[in-house]
């Protein structure tokens, strides 16, 4: 391989004074990164001048590999369109649909409840934020979804490639996995493909296409516990680039994770024998209001784990009930044991479990939408906070603490090594609730605000569950049905239009954008900023206890990283160009987020404002929309509930 | 560290593809796989849980600091 340029090192000391100054808030993270991840010469180890640039063609392109992409790359074949899927990590591999245990799956005869009774009880629940043409179509087409994933073997597999893989090989849909898209293409106002590049064929690649379907998923802050660092909502920002509308920034995914070893995220969901090495199962009814921002909140008005439950608690308040003033919810839901309990837990105390398991052996008891695993087995699937401190619990093994040897704490078999000390939060951060954030749709086919352009999934902003965890295990299911719906709708609309092209003047563009950071000379390492980011975002007292002054100084950090790190991000090989993406995109999200959260003055759901800690009906029954201005800076608006875009009424029947 | 050691390799690449954060790549000489991208793993367990022969050995702790909400 070549090595095209020297390296040239700055100073320790030149770099820890840039470090401080240029991001006070978040300078304890970064200074703990190697010094050679910062501002530094950028070292290629290829060379950026011999990447290639290819082009193909086809109807309808579906971007990425998870729940959604499979179903809508599927469904567009067999209704006709050429189809090709191209994904950043494997199909069944990467996103959040590998570590997803529980679909849902409706059974009007077997619940005793109609589709319309199911729908009024998930409002209730969302108090309003839901939408409720895509609550119920989730639930009317789940069965038929769970049946094709029987078929090709999902529920019989722990791991999801084999499954995956059956229906698109036996279709001949090629797949082009290790391919990160950076750019979606409009032409003439209209969609005519996408861009990105390969890891390893180190290729810019064109898809020339008459139609996208977006089903990149959803993202984060590359956070410490949640599975979801490849996920930076890649999809949404492309999107909002070319001028769709998308939603739903302003709502938090509250999950907790181990002080003791927070970023072990396999361990913190069971470990060996826990969820991701279980095979998945389907959930029925079992509607919740869960893991929105309680324990933050717990958290932030008692302050930390230090009196009261201390390690056997987790926070004080966390377990007796939700602290004053902190997050409402709705008459008769509880809440169950803090936001979910540990990630995977049994819901956080079995004595409040909705009763037994349904038919097919699923558990309700766990996080809203995972199976359960084994019916009831909380031991297994790791214990709820508080069962799994050092013996004697008590003080002794505050934050970062180890916690217990396996089997040392309360609930007998204990957990594994890395799942001990307190609760955490921010094993989530940067990401909503399923389905809230992602493109705005203007109807019940997925269609974007952009002509041609669908989006399914985590990418889009459906707000099937609402602004909190509605019902357990509709996530997969209503990434399953609407990759259905937007695959067919996709395939329909391709062929009543022309070939698209791709001038050459956007091709040199888009390449070049693609290629600067590893054309710089000098830059700052992705990861650099990346952290800063994260030291900027994720502290309790900015994403999720929510205040005007302290998100307005967050968000000066932010434009600060957008006007000045972002354009200077640098990139060595194709791994770390496809970071660099990842944290310009994570930028703009970081911006979205705020700028969402400053202007919703009210609480609701899983966005909590201490400054405004009431819900307020009089101004915020509205979804919040951001898009690009004419200028360039971003805009807000409100979407009433339960409209479509334009104002037009969402309606069920 | 998180993925920390490979060892017994067959050198059938699963791993690699299936990464979602592109940890693992192929050593083009030994032919074998390596933990290339180290601070980029997520400890996830996919790579293990899909490696044919128990390859793959991960630990719980991360090998760059951690940001969490509160601490
Ligand atoms: C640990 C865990 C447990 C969960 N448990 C459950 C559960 O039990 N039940 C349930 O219903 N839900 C659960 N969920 C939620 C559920 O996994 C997701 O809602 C669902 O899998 C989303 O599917 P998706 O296809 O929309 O997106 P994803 O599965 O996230 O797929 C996104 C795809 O897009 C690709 N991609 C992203 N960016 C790009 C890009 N720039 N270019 C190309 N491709 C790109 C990714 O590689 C990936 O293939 C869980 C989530 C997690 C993390
Ligand atoms: S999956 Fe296992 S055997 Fe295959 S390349 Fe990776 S480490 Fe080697
Ligand atoms: S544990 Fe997950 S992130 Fe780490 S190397 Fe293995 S597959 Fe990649």
């Amino acid at each position: 391989m070549d090595k095209p340029k020297t390296n040239k090192h700055l100073s320790r000391r030149d770099f820890i004074g840039f470090s401080a100054g240029a991001a006070g808030l978040a300078a304890l993270a970064a200074m703990a990164m190697r010094s050679d991840d910062g501002l530094e010469e950028n070292v290629t180890t290829i060379n950026p001048d011999e990447i290639k640039t290819r082009e193909t063609e086809t109807d309808v392109l579906v971007i990425g590999g998870g729940m959604a992409g499979l179903f809508a790359a599927v469904k567009a074949h067999d209704a006709g369109a050429n189809v090709m899927l191209v994904s950043k990590g494997a199909l069944g591999a990467s996103g959040q649909t590998p570590f997803a245990k529980g679909v849902f799956c409706f059974d009007a005869e077997k619940e005793g409840m109609t589709l319309d009774e199911y729908v009024a009880k998930v409002s209730y629940s969302a108090l309003g934020t839901n939408n409720p043409v895509f609550t119920r179509q989730t639930a009317e087409h789940s069965a038929a979804r769970v049946a094709e994933l029987r078929e090709w073997g999902f529920f019989d597999n722990v791991l999801c490639r084999k499954p995956f893989l059956h229906p698109v090989e036996e279709r001949g849909i090629p797949v082009k996995e290790r391919v990160t898209i950076t750019h979606l293409i409009k032409e003439n106002g209209r969609i005519a493909g996408a861009a990105g590049f390969g890891l390893d064929d180190e290729t810019v690649w064109f898809y020339k296409a008459k139609t996208v379907i977006l089903c990149t998923g959803a993202g984060g802050f590359k956070p410490n516990g949640f599975p979801i660092c490849d996920l930076t909502h890649d999809g949404t920002i492309m999107a909002y680039e070319i001028g769709a509308k998308v939603t739903g920034k302003e709502w938090n995914d509250g999950h907790p994770g181990r002080s003791g070893n927070p970023a072990a995220c396999f361990d913190g969901w069971g470990g060996s024998g826990g969820m991701f090495e279980q095979v998945p199962g389907t959930t029925g009814v079992g509607i919740r209001h869960d893991l929105g921002v309680d324990m933050n909140y717990s958290t932030y008005a008692n302050g930390g784990p230090s009196e009261g439950g201390g390690m056997m608690g987790g926070p004080p308040g966390m377990m007796s009930g939700n602290a004053k003033g902190g997050p409402q919810r709705p008459a008769g839901l509880e809440d169950s044991g803090g936001p979910g309990g540990h990630p995977g837990g049994g819901g956080g105390g079995d004595g409040k479990r909705p009763s037994g398991p349904p038919p097919g052996g699923s558990g309700k008891g766990g996080r809203p939408e995972m199976a359960g695993g084994p019916p009831q087995d909380g031991q297994r699937m790791g214990p709820p906070p508080g069962v799994d401190g050092p013996p004697g619990g008590g003080k002794g093994g505050g934050p970062g603490g180890k916690g217990g040897p396996p089997g040392g704490g309360k609930g007998g078999k204990g957990g594994p090594p890395g799942m001990s000390g307190s609760p955490v939060g921010g094993s989530s951060a940067g990401m909503a609730i399923h389905k809230a954030e992602g493109l705005v749709p203007i109807n019940p086919q997925c269609e974007s605000t952009i002509p041609g352009l669908y989006a399914a999934g985590d990418a889009l902003g459906s707000y099937m569950a609402g602004g909190i965890y509605t019902q357990i295990g509709s996530s997969l299911a209503g990434s399953a049905v609407q990759g259905a719906i937007a695959g067919e709708a996709a395939a329909a609309k391709s062929s009543e239009l022309p070939a698209v092209s791709i001038s050459a003047a956007k091709r040199k563009q888009v390449t070049g954008e693609i290629l600067a950071p590893l054309k710089r000379s000098a830059g700052y390492g992705p990861r650099w900023v990346t952290q800063t980011l994260q030291g900027i975002m994720i502290p309790n007292f900015i994403i999720y206890i929510k205040k005007e002054n302290l998100m307005r100084a967050a968000l000066a950090y932010i434009e600060e990283l957008r006007d000045h790190h972002m354009p200077q991000l640098r990139a060595a090989d194709m791994h770390e160009l496809r970071l660099a993406h990842e944290t310009a995109n994570m930028i703009v999200s970081a911006e979205m987020k705020l700028r969402a959260s400053i202007e919703r003055k009210e609480s609701r759901c899983s966005h909590f404002r201490l400054d405004y800690p009431e819900m307020d009906d009089k101004n915020w029954r509205a979804w919040l929309n951001i898009y690009k201005g004419e200028d360039g800076s971003m805009q807000l608006e409100k979407q009433a509930f339960n409209t479509w875009p334009g104002g037009r009424p969402a309606k069920t029947a | 560290m998180p993925i920390n050691n490979i060892s017994g390799c067959i050198g059938c690449e699963t791993c690699v593809q299936v990464c979602p954060t592109d940890v693992i790549r192929m050593d083009p000489k030994t032919k074998k796989a390596v933990i290339q991208y180290q601070a980029d793993c997520q400890i996830c367990h996919l790579c293990r849980m899909y490696c044919p022969v128990d390859a793959i050995t991960i630990t719980p702790d991360k090998s760059i600091p951690v940001v969490v909400s509160w601490g």
